[in-house]
């Protein structure tokens, strides 16, 4: 089974937001609730916790690249 | 919020009770004959000789308001004059533990403490600092003037020069320590170490916190004293300066080496009442002033309550709170009991004390008490203490013959340039960009929201034209912080500091990263005390450092009230321009949060002589302006719309340079060219202002003219008026209530300016005089789109007519009537 990690709503006038830093690297085991990424919206960084435990999959958006609140940033497997 | 310092539920919810440090009162007993030799019969003859001055030259004083004459001298002094006769103890006794380069900030009734500190400077002094100090104030004109008028050398000289300068400063003098700008409520001489006395009781609680911080980080040694009346601690920023003071932050997260609390001493004179509320037992629930030195911290700001009628007793724990603030350990307090026998202010009928009270307290005479006790221990034979007198009777009597003769110590000569107080008011001189860099934690490129500002896009247009979003493009946000980033990477004495300012970034994210680089010292999140926000920004300044604070919303402004109006605005004048107060304010304009959120109070800030204010909309703008109030040596309020926050760059088609530079302060800005109306706007009605304009090229063949003002104070009118040459309309609008804004002051300015070139009046366009109501009505309130089309074509250009669009059709003379 795969859970996405995806952009959360940050507010309603937050569209999207910059992957700042991935604490984890694909492959690596991943703890639910363990943070694994660092996240820019305009106003303030936030930090991504794990929705599952599992191994991190690939990595769909990559450092200093920005997506669409709802998007997916990586899977867990 | 720092993450390092976790909340644990286990240890907070544990049983137990408070513990309190004690705090002694009246535990002085050092013996007489230690103190003799520790200070020599020469030192106790200079305390004993210190109160004199300080009795005869407050005595002169009261004896001008009574009689108008002083040892024959006749003069009409019409000036306050609130005496210390009485307490003239707790001034020497603190002055004697006082070093030349421990500052001391004070109250309206501060001649006591003013004339303690110099003599104390310049006994401890040496002669060719203290003839230095005399050859620099003014290029020695004071010095000239003394000698020539009053006479003596050396250590005399400097004593007569002190008084001088007072009486001076008192009687308004321009040879007055700050040019007469200042007076009996204000005079100060930072050489030997007094600043401002503030005739806002307890103002200067605040500002000594500040400085006593500026102290620490400059690491140049001394502490600071906040002199303040008993009366003072009913006041709030009194208490937030305390706070303020003893953060737990400087122990638990600053660097080592500017560890400990600040080092400030809360001085206060205590005698028992403020004018006539009695503050023991009557109008304070402290019972004993000192207890509240528990409600602080953890060492109750090892508060005592001390003798103020000994000089001995207070010098003691002065020398005692001294050494611990030096430590770290600080702030102390010392609540210091003494006795006021003149009157609150020469009007003063006593009908608030008894006789019995008066005389019971006759005792407690400072100069008898030690004068008795030095002539029972031989320090001084009674006819010494009656010939000291007369020596001091007479160098005052000299003294003051020539400071109220004109011709000697004339008083500022306005009718000969009539604009001389008011070129008082701002230095307008900024410092360069320092170079080099200050210590940081990392370097900016290592902070990933400080790189993500690096990718984005410098103008709001992507190459096919389309509107980038704030993610992809330097937004309002961005560009203030490039500038604020600029400073506080090379200027090490600049601070920011405000609620939220360090891990949030601020409230609305302006500083993000910037605590990735910054150590504590440099930023840090304040208490919510407006108050103490600006207070200490001012102390910090006026010390030698540079403040950049930030209130969250505009709509606290009312918390600091004093502090901008008074203190922010008027050292820099008040000192004949000897000070200067190089502080910035960032005040958020808020919307959507209803009424106490979401006001435009840019009007109340620019009403108050002494401030410059800007409000830019754009992002070039705003970091031109930036970095002009971070390099300004006067202090800038500076107005940011939350809402245009996110706004990208759209007029400038190459965008926001990535270098740094500076916007002048005061010139508005054309933003959109046209001939049939000029329209002037102030903040975020930009915006409105071009849509409305796009609408009317579009659907009225009316070109719109649209000026950005950008700066309120200063401001250039050329422009605007060169306009209106063009245009014959104005229209002016703004985000504020229109009554008393600061658009109706530019209506009514450009009217008169431009009389001849108007087609029509002036119009403002301004929300209404009501609350802001909430997001959902927000746009019933604010100035639209439509309501700029209706004035125009309803109004200015009538034969274009169209039917009203917007929803104000009220008639302003009727609202008026009922107060809205
Ligand atoms: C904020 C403020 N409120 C009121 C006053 C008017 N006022 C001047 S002195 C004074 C009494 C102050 O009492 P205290 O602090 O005990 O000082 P003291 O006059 O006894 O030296 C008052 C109410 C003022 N100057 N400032
Ligand atoms: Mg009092």
């Amino acid at each position: 089974m795969s859970t996405p990690i995806l952009v959360p709503q940050l507010g309603n006038e937050i569209t999207e937001a910059e992957v700042t830093e991935w604490l984890k690297s694909p492959g690596d085991a991943i703890e639910q609730g363990e943070l694994i990424a660092v996240i820019t919206t305009t106003k303030m960084s936030m930090e991504i916790e794990a929705p599952a435990s599992g191994t991190l999959g690939a990595i769909v958006v990559p450092e200093g690249e920005l997506a669409e609140v709802g998007a997916t940033l990586a899977t867990i497997e | 919020m720092p993450k390092t310092l976790a909340v644990d539920p286990e240890k907070t919810m544990q049983r137990g009770e408070v513990a309190f440090a004690r705090v002694p009162v009246h535990a002085y007993d050092t013996p007489f004959a230690d103190e003799r030799r520790a200070y020599g019969d020469e030192g106790l003859r200079a305390a004993l000789r210190h109160m004199i001055v300080i009795r005869e030259f407050e005595t002169m004083l009261g004896t001008f308001k009574a009689t108008g004459a002083y040892e024959g001298i006749a003069y009409t002094y019409k000036g306050p004059a609130h005496l210390s006769l009485g307490q003239e103890g707790a001034a020497v006794g603190a002055a004697l533990a006082l070093e030349p380069d421990d500052h001391i900030f004070g109250s309206h009734r501060s001649h006591g403490e003013f004339l303690a500190k110099g003599l104390s400077a310049i006994d401890k002094m040496d002669a060719s600092r203290l003839e230095t100090i005399m050859d620099e104030h003014k290029g020695g004109a004071l010095k000239r003037l003394v000698s020539e008028h009053v006479g003596g050398t050396g250590k005399t000289l400097a004593e007569n020069f002190l008084l001088f300068g007072l009486l001076a400063e008192i009687f308004m003098r321009e040879s007055g320590f700050n040019g007469g700008m200042g007076g009996s409520m204000h005079a100060f001489f930072p050489p030997f170490g007094t600043y401002p006395n503030n005739a806002i009781v307890g103002a200067s609680a605040g500002i000594a916190t500040g400085a006593a911080l500026r102290k620490k980080l400059a690491g140049n040694g001394g502490i600071c004293v906040a002199n303040a009346g008993d009366g003072s601690t009913g006041c709030g920023p009194v208490w937030e300066a305390m706070n303020f003071a003893a953060m737990a932050q400087y122990d638990t997260l600053w660097d080592d080496a500017v560890k400990g609390g600040l080092p400030v001493l809360f001085f206060f004179n205590n005698n028992f009442y403020a004018m006539g509320g009695q503050t023991s037992g009557e109008t304070m629930g402290w019972e004993r002033l000192s207890r509240i030195g528990a409600a602080v911290n953890p060492a109750s700001m090892h508060a005592e309550t001390v003798d103020g009628s000994n000089p001995l007793a207070v010098a003691d724990a002065v020398h005692r709170k001294r050494a611990l603030l030096l430590e770290g350990k600080g702030p102390a307090l010392l609540d210091v009991e003494c006795y006021r026998i003149s009157g609150h202010s020469t009007t003063d009928a006593n009908v608030y004390r008894t006789r019995q009270e008066l005389k019971a307290w006759e005792r407690f005479d400072p100069i008898s008490r030690f004068g008795t006790q030095l002539v029972e221990a031989g320090v001084l034979g009674q006819d010494d203490v009656e010939q000291m007198r007369e020596e001091v009777r007479r160098a005052i009597t000299a003294v003051t013959r020539a400071v109220v003769d004109p011709e000697i110590a004339p008083v500022i000569d306005i009718p000969a340039d009539p604009t001389a107080i008011g070129k008082l008011m701002f230095s307008n001189t900024e410092i360069d960009l320092p170079e080099g860099q200050a210590p940081l934690l990392k370097q900016p490129e290592e902070s990933a929201p400080i790189r993500q500002i690096a990718r984005k896009a410098r103008t709001g247009k992507g190459e096919d034209g389309e509107a980038l979003s704030p993610m992809r493009a330097v937004t309002v946000r961005d560009g203030l912080f490039e500038s604020v980033l600029a400073h506080m990477t090379c200027d090490e004495r600049l601070v920011a500091y405000g609620e939220e300012c360090r891990e949030w970034g601020g409230a609305f994210g302006v500083y993000r990263g910037l605590s990735d680089i910054m150590p504590y010292h440099r930023l840090f999140n304040s208490p919510i005390s407006e108050a103490a926000i600006v207070a200490t920004a001012v102390g910090y300044a006026l010390e030698g450092g540079r403040a950049l604070v930030e209130l969250m919303y505009g709509d606290f402004i009312g918390r600091a009230g004093d502090e901008i109006f008074n203190q922010m605005a008027k050292w820099q004048s008040m000192s004949a321009g000897e000070l200067q107060v190089p502080v910035v304010l960032r005040c958020s304009v808020g919307s959507k949060y209803g009424a106490q959120h979401s006001q435009d109070w840019s009007a109340l800030i620019s009403h108050m002589p002494g401030l410059k204010v800007l409000y830019p909309a754009t992002p070039y703008d705003a970091k031109g302006l930036m970095a002009s109030a971070l390099a300004s040596n006067d202090p800038v309020v500076m107005f940011e719309s939350q809402r245009l926050y996110d706004t990208v760059e759209q007029f400038r088609t190459d965008g926001v340079p990535e270098d740094y530079y500076r916007i002048p302060m005061g010139e508005p800005d054309i933003k959109r060219q046209g001939k049939d109306v000029t329209v002037l706007t102030i903040g975020p009605a930009l915006y409105t202002a071009i849509k409305a304009a796009d609408t009317l090229e579009e659907t009225a063949n009316l070109s719109c003219e649209v000026i950005d003002v950008r700066s309120l104070v200063p401001f250039n009118y050329e422009k605007v008026l060169e306009s209106v040459k063009k245009t014959g309309h104005l229209l002016i609008v703004t985000e504020a209530s229109e009554r008393g804004s600061f658009a109706m002051t530019l209506s009514a300015n450009v009217a008169r300016f431009a009389f001849a070139d108007l087609k029509a009046a002036p119009r403002v366009l301004g929300s209404p005089n009501w609350i802001v109501p909430g997001a959902e009505m927000e746009q019933t309130y604010f100035p639209q789109p439509a309501d700029i089309i209706d004035i125009v074509t309803g109004e200015f250009y009538p034969e274009r007519r169209s039917n009203r669009l917007g929803i104000r059709n009220w008639d302003d003379i009727e609202l008026s009537k009922l107060g809205i």
